[in-house]
């Protein structure tokens, strides 16, 4: 379910009504934020051992309504990573099918089930974080009501790195707050949302930060030009398309 | 116990240089039976380390022989669902310009479920995982490598890869340790799909590893995947790997061995000799303590127990001796791993294992022993009223030799019969042993037929001391037969080996002039066996255009598994082949034999396969590719030195129809009659060598390359020859220095009588190097016998090639003087320790 919170990160949130049953929340969260596409350029602070930092960044592209959307990614600074590109295809009812694009080695490889749990390219994501997954694909339960937040307990139904994950969802605009996703041997990986802002009356993250807790790196993730509902093509979610790039 | 100390003891002590070079021949035999099985077994083992390490937790191996497979393969079996992980590898050794390394291309995203790469940093991230995944030029290294050549983040590693000359940028460095300490740290990680292009793989991969899920056992597994794939995949656990390398270090033990049961046969007839003249000596002390009350099982037991003490020690200091000597040999085995995986295997511990000292104690016990034996019972023969009158002899010795020269004849025609059915393994082997075993029981008679032979030619060398010294050797064959057969034996071993050598350097130098014959030979790395890279074919058709350029041979070698065992198969253009390089048949017709195998009817088989592989003439090998298993009958058998486990030529269409390759590994060049092979070498390295890596060796450069082989190969036929020249000349050492002490008496009347100083030295002389003729005598003898055995041997079990019996006469113009040389040597101490000695002492010995 982590990955269903975490690809927020790709495709943003909003919120408005109520509901008690954690499924219908879930539903309402990916409703508000639903788009026929989206865009935006994003960077990536990658804050390693030693407080070392790595920045990154990408162009983002999104076209279809969540779980069976079509997504690309393109970095495009700096120099030595740019061109390399991403391809997901979201799938309702099972896993994505992803790709990737490395111009100088000149080939696309399709990113295996085995590897999803790996971490992207060196960020605080794996590759299963990219994924959309629906609804329909997790049990839900509400662990406890907290004033201004729920707190709903997550278990994926398909194979997953993550055993289950706890979500924290702002009840006034239906957001994600914080995801915390857990493994057989514990936490895994912390996500914050932060910096909500409307955008076309979605609410918004601009501001996405992901604790590696195994690692003890964090990655944070802002978005920059950030659209909804834009004229993008189909043509664009191709093998052939991510080898010609953006 | 008491016997031994009051006895034996001081015994030693008075004559501890006789018990020290009694025990080297024990010291030796251990010592190179300690020495190379502990080298193999320590390289073998850090090999098989290597392997593990390289395997990571990988469960299952998937591979097509050398040939690779495509990728589809790796999709086929991830969707198994015993399968956890299966990641893609390329493997390969290549020079680069910071020294060879075996470098795995991986899959970065996947392999890591299968390998630690524990890297350097805070993190575990190699530098930047992105720039080392987007950058074609990213390679992780060793820390171990990385400290040796001053390398850090960021250093560059120049290489010549199938796509040129590229520099390779350091992103990662491992921590020493696991997956880092293979093959000594020579190891380095590549993204899979840089490799394929660095290695020319084309779309390729070597193998799949793979884990399984939890509770699938291995054999449901392989089973499986097996089934999925089809009998041109190896579905093996990875510890299989190991087969060629034990192939070729088997040879080495075997060999080993050999040299090792000589050394210690040659020390046991030393002791014997040493104990024989022991007991002449000793005949007073024993009849004493026969006097005394000692029984015969007593004297027996005092004598057998000296020689169990004398062979532990030496069993022990062999063992020393042994272990120091296998840090060496590991290093040179180690070297011989370099050709099959292109980076040396160095062996980080090199200890004997438990069995190992068991049985060298064991072997050396059980050599002193049984050289004791004979001694022990003249010993208990001893009648105490003759051994204490002075004066008076005792003859031990005559019912010895007749019931010798029975045994011997007996052994003789066994021996013989057995020749005639040596078409029986073990009956060869039995023959062999007896023919030595005649050798060894006549060597007295013989000795002495000798001595008397040469008494008239020392006489008439030198009148008084010629005579002396033949009349010493004829009176007391007792004192000298030991060592005369301990030469006998090391020159039937020197010569045998020598001759070996000598066969099979004419034999491939026979076989290089019509197999390695083309002008020019393009190859991907300076060795022509190197098979890490490989070339596309497209690279053959400009060849062709090269002006000067008459004919090109597309030859692609792969080990292949056939018959069980990897087989190097070599496919190439069979007409061609027939034009050029037609190897004469030992089997089948050779006017057909190449057009049916280039029509895709057959293969050919080498003469080694046939024989260490139980391969016939007509059988039908099944060689089964990713997209086609062949069934082809042998039609054909070639003396062919191309691979020590032998080799199967076979047409290049037919192994690209089943192997879907169509790399190649060599081209084999033949110029047009007046073109400069100089200019078209250069051409060629113009042409091509910018774009792609590419060596252009001469056929003399070639048929060095396989003669430095092929000395390499005989590095260790040279370290035996040199144990038993040595262990020889310490059975000269011995003999004469127990001659002398054993005739300190007669020597001291020879003096007293009026003998010159000079005489007593040259009677010693002539003594000695009457010994080494005899020896030399006797020992070209057996070696001549030895020698047709070696050949059988090397044929039946070593390299399963007919090499020819070709006395080494050049040996023996090089061993002869060293043997004498030696014996007049090692004749000068005890000479002068005889005529400076005392005299009075001398008369009043024993």
């Amino acid at each position: 379910m982590s990955k269903l919170a975490i690809s927020l990160l790709f495709a943003v949130t909003a919120a408005t009504t109520l509901a008690q049953d954690p499924r219908q929340i879930i539903a309402e969260v990916q409703k508000r934020q639903n788009s026929a596409s989206q865009r935006y350029e994003g960077t990536l602070e990658v804050i390693g051992g030693g407080n070392r930092v790595a920045t990154k960044s990408w162009t983002y592209l999104r076209l279809g309504s969540f779980g069976d959307s079509k997504a690309r990614l393109e970095f495009t600074a700096p120099a030595d990573v740019k061109g390399v590109g991403m391809l997901i295809v979201n799938h309702a009812d099972r896993a994505s099918d992803q790709w990737m694009w490395r111009p100088n080695i000149g080939r696309d490889q399709r990113i295996s089930l085995q590897d999803r749990s790996t971490r992207f390219f060196g960020t605080d994501f794996s590759f299963e974080d990219l994924e959309e997954r629906d609804v329909e694909q997790y049990d839900f339960k509400l662990l406890a009501d907290e004033g201004a937040m729920w707190k709903i307990e997550s278990r994926p139904r398909k194979k997953s790195q993550y055993t289950y994950s706890y979500f924290w969802i702002k009840k006034d605009n239906y957001t994600f707050q914080k995801v915390e996703s857990y493994d057989a041997k514990g936490l895994v990986r912390v996500v914050d949302y932060k910096d909500y802002a409307q955008v076309k009356s979605i609410w918004t993250a601009r501001t996405t930060e992901v604790y590696d807790m195994r690692r003890n790196s964090r990655t944070i993730l802002k978005y920059d030009k950030l659209d909804y509902n834009l004229p993008i093509k189909e043509e664009q979610f191709t093998l052939q398309a991510l080898r010609r790039g953006l | 116990m008491i016997l031994l100390r009051l006895i034996s003891w001081p015994y030693a002590r008075k004559h501890l240089l006789r018990v020290v070079l009694t025990m080297a021949g024990i010291v030796l035999g251990v010592a190179v039976f300690v020495g190379m099985h502990t080298a193999n077994q320590s390289v073998l083992a850090a090999f098989h380390q290597t392997i593990d390490r390289i395997a990571g937790s990988t469960q299952i191996q998937v591979s097509s022989g050398e040939a690779g497979f495509e990728e589809d393969v790796l999709e086929r079996v991830r969707a198994l669902p015993e399968v956890k992980a299966a990641a893609p590898v390329i493997e390969a050794a290549a020079n680069t310009g910071q020294g060879n390394l075996l470098i795995l291309g991986v899959d970065m995203l996947g392999d890591r479920s299968l390998r630690n790469y524990d890297l350097e940093g805070t993190d575990d991230a190699i530098d930047d995982p992105l720039v080392f995944l987007a950058q074609a030029d990213s390679i992780i290294i060793t820390k171990p490598f990385a400290e040796q050549r001053n390398l850090a983040i960021g250093a560059k590693i120049p290489m010549r890869t199938m796509q040129g000359d590229q520099v390779f940028t350091v992103r990662g460095i491992m921590k020493p340790g696991g997956l880092a300490s293979a093959f000594g740290g020579s190891l380095a990680i590549m993204d899979i799909y840089a490799a394929q292009k660095v290695f020319g793989r084309g779309f390729k991969f070597d193998r799949v590893d793979i884990a399984l899920e939890d509770g699938v056992s291995i054999d449901t597994a392989i089973t499986k995947i097996q089934a999925l794939l089809g009998p041109g995949f190896q579905v093996e656990p990875p510890s299989s790997r190991g087969q060629q390398f034990e192939a070729t270090s088997s040879i080495y033990a075997l060999a080993s061995n050999l040299t090792s049961v000589f050394a210690l046969f040659i020390g046991m007839f030393i002791i014997y000799n040493t104990f024989a003249i022991a007991v002449s000596e000793r005949r007073s002390e024993i009849g004493i303590l026969r006097a005394l009350g000692a029984t015969r099982g007593q004297i027996r037991t005092l004598f057998l127990t000296e020689s169990a003490v004398s062979g532990l020690i030496g069993t022990l200091l062999g063992v020393l001796f042994g272990i120091a000597l296998a840090r060496g040999m590991a290093g040179y085995i180690g070297g011989l791993l370099s050709e099959v995986y292109g980076v040396a295997q160095g062996a980080s511990e090199v200890n004997p294992e438990p069995w190992l000292l068991a049985a060298a104690v064991v072997m050396g016990l059980a050599t002193s022993l049984i050289a004791a034996v004979l001694p022990a019972r003249s010993a208990a023969a001893v009648d105490p009223v003759k051994a204490l009158q002075k004066g008076r002899q005792q003859s031990l010795s005559d019912g010895e030799n007749r019931t010798r020269r029975r045994w011997a004849l007996a052994c003789a025609v066994a021996s013989v019969i057995a020749f005639l059915f040596s078409n029986v393994g073990w009956l060869f082997y039995g023959g062999y042993m007896l023919a030595i075993l005649t050798a060894v029981l006549l060597s007295p008679a013989m000795s002495l037929w000798f001595a008397k032979a040469l008494r008239p030619i020392l006489a008439f060398v030198r009148p008084v001391e010629g005579t002396l010294a033949a009349d010493s050797l004829i009176q007391s064959p007792r004192r000298t037969s030991g060592t005369i057969t301990a030469l006998m034996l090391s020159l039937a071993l020197v010569i045998s080996l020598g001759g070996l050598a000598r066969a099979s350097y004419d034999s491939l130098n026979d076989w290089m002039k019509i197999a390695l014959n083309p002008d020019l030979f393009v190859t991907t790395a300076e060795s022509v066996t190197a098979r890490s890279f490989v070339f596309p074919a497209s690279l053959g058709e400009g060849l062709r255009s090269v002006p000067g350029v008459a004919e090109v041979q597309f030859v692609r070698s792969v080990r292949l598994p056939i018959k069980g065992t990897p087989i190097m198969v070599v496919a190439l253009d069979i007409a061609s082949l027939e034009r050029h390089a037609k190897l004469p048949a030992v089997e089948g017709d050779e006017s057909t034999m190449y057009r049916e195998v280039a029509a895709g009817k057959g293969v050919i088989a080498s003469e080694n396969f046939a024989r260490l592989h139980g391969a016939r003439f007509g059988e039908v090998l099944q060689i089964a590719g990713p997209a086609e298993t062949l069934h082809l009958p042998i039609i054909g058998i070639v003396r062919d030195f191309s691979d020590q486990q032998g080799s199967i030529v076979m047409d290049r269409a037919t192994y690209i129809r089943a192997f879907h390759d169509d790399s190649v590994n060599v081209y084999r060049l033949y110029l047009s009659p007046g073109a400069e092979e100089a200019k078209v070498r250069q051409t060629i390295l113009d042409t091509y060598g910018h774009t792609q890596r590419l060596f252009v060796l001469t056929n003399k450069d070639v048929r060095d390359f396989v003669n430095r082989l092929t000395d390499q190969w005989f590095g260790l036929t040279y370290v035996q020859i040199a144990v038993a020249v040595l262990v020889a000349i310490l059975g000269i050492v011995n003999a004469l220095t127990v001659s002398i002490t054993d005739r300190r008496r007669e020597l001291g009347v020879l003096q007293a009588v009026g003998g010159l100083r000079n005489q007593i030295r040259h009677t010693i002389w002539m003594e000695a190097v009457a010994i080494g003729i005899i020896g030399l005598g006797l020992g070209l003898v057996l070696g001549a016998v030895q020698l047709y055995y070696s050949v059988e041997v090397a044929r039946r079990d070593l390299i399963g090639v007919e090499i020819g019996y070709a006395f080494p006469f050049q040996m023996v113009f090089i061993m002869a003087p060293i043997i004498l040389g030696a014996a007049f040597v090692a004749a000068l101490g005890p000479a002068e320790s005889a005529v400076r000695g005392s005299l009075v002492e001398a008369l009043e010995y024993e």
